[in-house]
């Protein structure tokens, strides 16, 4: 099988990894109308690490879901890579989020049946293709999950079911990570090794990533933070700490 | 506290709806039984009252053998009629004969009721006494002359002035069709047909020439009823009987009642086995809802709710739901029963007008056992509900502990073998009770010990399955092996209808080669000759036979009911000359030519519950010439086909007054020429079959088909039931794994794989539920059948290919089970399932 990636290695190498064009979702009508989106046009740099923060009801997550194929908005256009995925069908939607995009959520990432291993390779499966099976060995050592994989989820620490998941959304070398909230339910030092897995995989495999917080720590380990509120952008910080982060997120609370 | 049970029921309509619907088909079948019969039996009852409307006496001769109408009455010398005219107050008598007639219709064959009989009678000319009433043309008037009923004449196309061939108990004739007439309003006695003929004609026909069956009297205006009871009373000879028309009424009535009760005794076992799995499902629901709402319920408990509360609203919900649900099933039971009389208008049974009888007893029962069943079957899960602790709200759900497990497993291992042991009493005894306590038992016990087995048989089951479609063939055998218990208790619905399944067809299958093998075993003749229906041979059948060149021997057959030791039993009786080239008699004690000196003959069997020996003398009755002594000449090895007790056809005719022939029985000298030269001698008795021994044994298996097709559609009912069962759990588990199901989408399972994924999980529990149910199912009959060899089933068959077949036919309906949850699970909003809590 021919990974989206290794595609894409050329010459669209400049391209964002994914973008979007005046995405609007409105929930509701007329006087009641909620805007959760309110025309976000971004783009996610290939290869890069990017944060995306914001208050609560922000629109961060709507974001997320309408760029990854899990939801629709109600109009404008989001990409990955060059394809227009506005215009996909369910089926067609289903097969993106299968082979070019990577999942990591907040919690119940793991399907509780299946062993860690079979977590891991469950897209493989769901696509009826085979495991790379030298990808896997990297990935299960770069996590530290080697001695878990024949483990249900029930049988794994938080820690261990999130990098579980990290190796789930890796596995088919995707076009982009969507991280919504990964580090939620994780203690620090879980936290901080979980991210610093991701930087990893941005760094040494040129993985693009976008992680969905609200934690000023977990923005430090991004390339960029872009900044929501009100369902637009309002910000956007290249080469970020959780200093600046913490700085930026105060003058525009403000 | 009732506030939130309303408001529980209310939130889940669906599932409760699916639930109720268990109960509501339950019922439905119940009080649709109970509607039709009590119908039927109201209408019967009006029926006979007007057949007996205008009738204020019967003369008739004391019943001989059994009781009421079906007994067994000698006839009346004609020369009575006189007599009774004479009586003062009689205003009017008429005598009348009745016996088998049967229409040969327009296409030469005989005209064949369904079991109803085919009468000739005597036409009453007196219309002050006969029920008969003439609708086109007249009455008969001449020796050639007939009347037809209007049922047979509109169904079969015969018009008044027609000829019509009628078959009867001597010779084939054509009559003319004088009359076409009703009863009262029916144009039918229930599906009977009727030949009614001058007195002299119908005396010929069924052959009582200078003989009455009864006198039918109506008293004159004015006259004292009582009194001219007693005054004809005192005219009578010995043996006669004068009743009341009333008395006719009632004891028609009782007979059909009685007839009635046997069927909707049946009809009611399957409804209450329908129910029993009913009560599986419903309480595999309850257990599943209390699952699901652990949280809400140790909620409860810790605001203050007592246990006591607990418990209540958990059965107090399922009350609500067997009283909404069996509401509905008494509604629907009144078309259940539209329905089934409507059917019995396709079979050519005109019922007399008359309304439903929706009886308060039918509303009683089908509420009591409506309500009852789903608070039964909830009791276990209120009880689990009752003993999560306030705790739970915090915490996870709690899994079933081991110690819960093992206990399960003493009881259920407990309850399966008191099942096993009151089915081996109640078969010996036996007491069909015991049989049935013993099989809930068995089912009750194995549906508890069912868990133990759920985890490893569907890994077993589920092989196959991943290894053909892949993660979602494992993804659906993972989650049949995630919870054995829910597994079990869903499986096992349809494991109780499968066990009943297969316990028939074991029944079934051995049934048929018994009879098979008992042909084989009784008959050695080439063909037989039996009327279909409920004909009689002709007595000019044995002598056009034997005319037959190629026939080499013949043996005639009769059958009659008989007293012997004070109970009603059947005598078999055939010819001597030719005996040993026509029927096989194994003879363990004396010899068959004890029969030529007019000595009984018993089958062993009888011989050992009877404590019988060649020998000994046994008292019989006969009707016509009352008691005698027989002397046992010989004992011969049992065979359905023969019967227990057999006579020489001699003995026989010297004993009974128009003996019956039942069946002849024709050596040939085994051309293909011999058979057809039969065939072709008896083409003028349209009511005749002429088999081989393969044919007659094919009618034989035919038979037993036809029956085990109508309790196959019968237990269909239930395996429906357990259908919906599979479908509740699936719709729950759906439910529950919203967020799992949100996931898979979200990395990339296709609707169609989440919807195999779900047929899997179903064909795995339908396998499971019927591997089960045929093993426990086998047994049962295994036992049944060993229990039956005295009553002739010798043969033990297990029809593997059969149960094969239901085997696959239980994963074809789980595939069926399958298709709304899975369509709903592959429809879920992938964001909705995602963001669910």
């Amino acid at each position: 099988m021919v990974l989206p990636s290794q595609t894409l290695t050329g010459d669209t190498r400049a391209a964002p990894a994914a973008h979007s064009v005046d995405l609007r979702k409105t929930y509701g009508a007329g006087q009641a109308a909620v805007h959760a989106l309110a025309g976000i046009t971004v783009a996610f740099e290939r290869g890069r690490f990017t944060a995306v923060m914001g208050p609560s009801g922000s629109g961060k997550s709507t974001l997320m879901h309408c760029m990854a194929g899990l939801d629709r908005p109600t109009s404008g256009q989001s990409f990955v890579g060059d394809l227009d995925i506005g215009k996909l069908d369910d089926a067609g939607l289903t097969k993106l989020r299968r082979d070019r995009i990577g999942f990591v959520f907040q919690s119940f990432n793991l399907i509780p049946t299946l062993t860690a291993a079979e977590n891991i390779t469950l897209p493989v499966a769901l696509a009826g293709a085979k495991v790379d099976q030298e990808w896997l060995g990297y990935l299960v050592k770069q996590l530290g999950i080697g001695d878990r994989l024949a483990h249900r989820p029930s049988e794994l620490s938080g820690g261990q079911q999130q990098r579980v998941a990290c190796a789930r959304a890796l596995i088919n070398k995707p076009d982009l990570i969507f991280a919504d909230e990964p580090t939620g339910n994780l203690d620090s030092n879980a936290s901080a090794d979980l991210l610093a897995f991701l930087r990893r995989s941005v760094q040494e495999l040129g993985q693009s990533i976008v992680m969905v917080t609200h934690d000023p720590r977990g923005a430090g380990y991004a390339d960029r933070v872009v900044f929501l509120a009100d369902g637009t952008v309002v910000g956007d910080l290249e080469r970020p700490t959780a200093d600046t982060v913490l700085e930026r997120m105060r003058t525009l609370g403000a | 506290m009732r506030n939130v049970t309303l408001k529980g029921l209310l939130a889940h309509k669906l599932r409760l709806a699916l639930t109720a619907l268990a109960i509501v088909l339950g019922v439905a079948f119940i009080s649709g039984t109970f509607v039709l019969t009590d119908t039927l039996n109201n209408t019967f009852s009006v029926l006979f009252g007007n057949v007996y409307q205008k009738v204020d006496f019967q003369v008739r001769g004391v019943a001989q053998l059994g009781s009421g109408a079906n007994a067994t009455r000698n006839e009346l010398p004609e020369s009575l009629l006189a007599t009774v005219r004479r009586v003062p107050g009689v205003e009017a008598a008429e005598g009348g004969v009745e016996g088998y007639a049967q229409f040969v219709a327009h296409d030469g064959k005989a005209i064949q009721t369904g079991g109803a009989p085919t009468l000739g009678i005597s036409f009453d000319p007196d219309q002050q006494i006969s029920a008969l009433r003439i609708i086109a043309g007249g009455p008969p008037v001449t020796s050639g002359d007939v009347v037809m009923d209007a049922g047979t004449a509109q169904k079969y196309g015969f018009t008044v002035g027609q000829r019509v061939r009628i078959v009867s108990a001597g010779a084939v004739r054509a009559f003319t069709i004088t009359g076409i007439a009703e009863f009262g309003s029916a144009n039918n006695l229930a599906g009977a047909t009727l030949a009614a003929f001058t007195l002299p004609t119908a005396q010929d026909v069924v052959q009582e020439t200078g003989h009455l069956d009864d006198i039918d009297v109506v008293t004159a205006p004015g006259a004292g009823k009582a009194v001219v009871q007693r005054d004809i009373a005192a005219v009578l000879p010995p043996g006669v009987q004068v009743v009341t028309g009333q008395t006719l009424v009632n004891e028609n009535a009782s007979a059909i009642s009685q007839s009635l009760s046997f069927f909707s005794t049946a009809l009611l076992v399957f409804a209450f086995i329908s129910l029993f799995v009913g009560g599986f499902t419903i309480f595999n629901t309850f257990s599943i809802i209390v699952g699901q709402r652990t949280r809400e319920l140790a909620l409860l408990r810790i605001v203050g709710a007592s246990r006591r509360q607990v418990f209540r609203s958990v059965l107090t919900e399922a009350a609500i739901t067997g009283l909404v649900s069996s509401a509905i099933g008494l509604g629907l039971g009144v078309l259940a029963a539209l329905g089934l009389e409507a059917l019995l208008r396709g079979f050519g049974i005109t019922l007399p007008a008359g309304s439903l009888v929706f009886e308060p007893r039918t509303v009683l029962v089908g509420l009591a056992v409506g309500v009852g069943v789903t608070v039964v079957a909830a009791i276990g899960p209120a009880r689990n509900a009752v003993r999560i602790p306030p705790v739970a709200a915090l915490g996870d759900r709690q899994s079933d502990s081991d110690v819960s497990l093992r206990r399960r497993f003493a009881w259920g291992t407990a309850l399966a073998v008191a099942g096993v042991v009151l089915l081996a009493i109640g078969l010996a005894k036996p007491a069909i009770q015991l049989v049935g306590a013993g099989a809930v038992c068995i089912f009750v016990g194995a549906a508890m010990l069912a868990p133990v087995a759920a985890r490893p048989l569907s890994s077993v089951i589920g092989r196959p399955l991943a290894r053909a479609l892949g993660v979602s063939g494992k993804l659906g055998r993972e989650n049949s092996m995630r919870s054995p218990r829910r597994t079990a208790q869903t499986a096992s619905a349809l494991m109780v209808g499968l066990a009943l399944v297969a316990a028939i067809s074991v029944f079934g299958a051995s049934l048929s080669r018994s009879s098979t093998a008992s042909v084989d075993d009784a008959i050695s003749a080439d063909l037989i000759l039996t009327a279909n229906g409920s004909g009689q041979v002709s007595g000019s059948v044995p002598a056009a036979a034997s005319a037959v060149p190629g026939v080499t021997a013949t043996t005639t057959v009769y059958r009659s009911q008989f007293e012997l030791q004070n109970t009603l039993a059947t005598l078999t009786a055939v010819s001597t000359q030719h005996l040993a080239g026509t029927l096989i008699l194994r003879m363990t004690a004396g010899t068959t030519a004890a029969l030529a000196r007019g000595e009984l003959l018993i089958d062993s069997t009888t011989a050992t519950s009877k404590h019988l020996s060649v020998g000994g003398a046994v008292p019989v009755r006969f009707a016509r010439t009352g008691s005698s002594v027989l002397r046992v000449g010989g004992i011969y090895q049992a065979n359905a086909l023969i019967g227990s007790y057999l006579v020489s056809a001699a003995f026989f005719v010297s004993h009974f007054t128009n003996p019956s022939l039942a069946a002849l029985l024709l050596r040939t000298n085994g051309s293909a020429a011999a058979d057809k030269a039969v065939t072709n001698a008896l083409a003028p008795y349209p009511n005749l079959q002429v088999q081989t021994r393969a044919q007659f044994e094919q009618t034989q298996n035919a038979s037993v088909n036809q029956l085990l097709g109508l309790v196959y559609a019968l237990l269909g009912l239930a395996v429906l039931i357990a259908l919906i069962g599979i479908v509740n759990t699936l719709m729950l588990s759906v439910f529950e794994r919203t967020r799992e199901i949100g996931l898979l989408r979200a990395v990339g399972m296709m609707r169609r794989q989440v919807r195999a994924m779900i047929r899997s999980e179903a064909v795995i529990l339908a396998i499971f539920g019927a591997i089960i149910g045929i093993i426990i199912g086998t047994g049962m009959g295994i036992a049944l059948v060993s229990s039956l060899k005295q009553q002739g089933i010798t043969d033990t068959v297990v029809p593997a290919s059969r149960l094969l077949v239901f085997l696959l036919l239980s994963a074809l309906l789980g595939l069926v089970a399958a298709s709304w949850p899975a369509r709903r699970a592959a429809k879920l909003d992938v964001l909705a399932a995602i963001a669910a809590e």
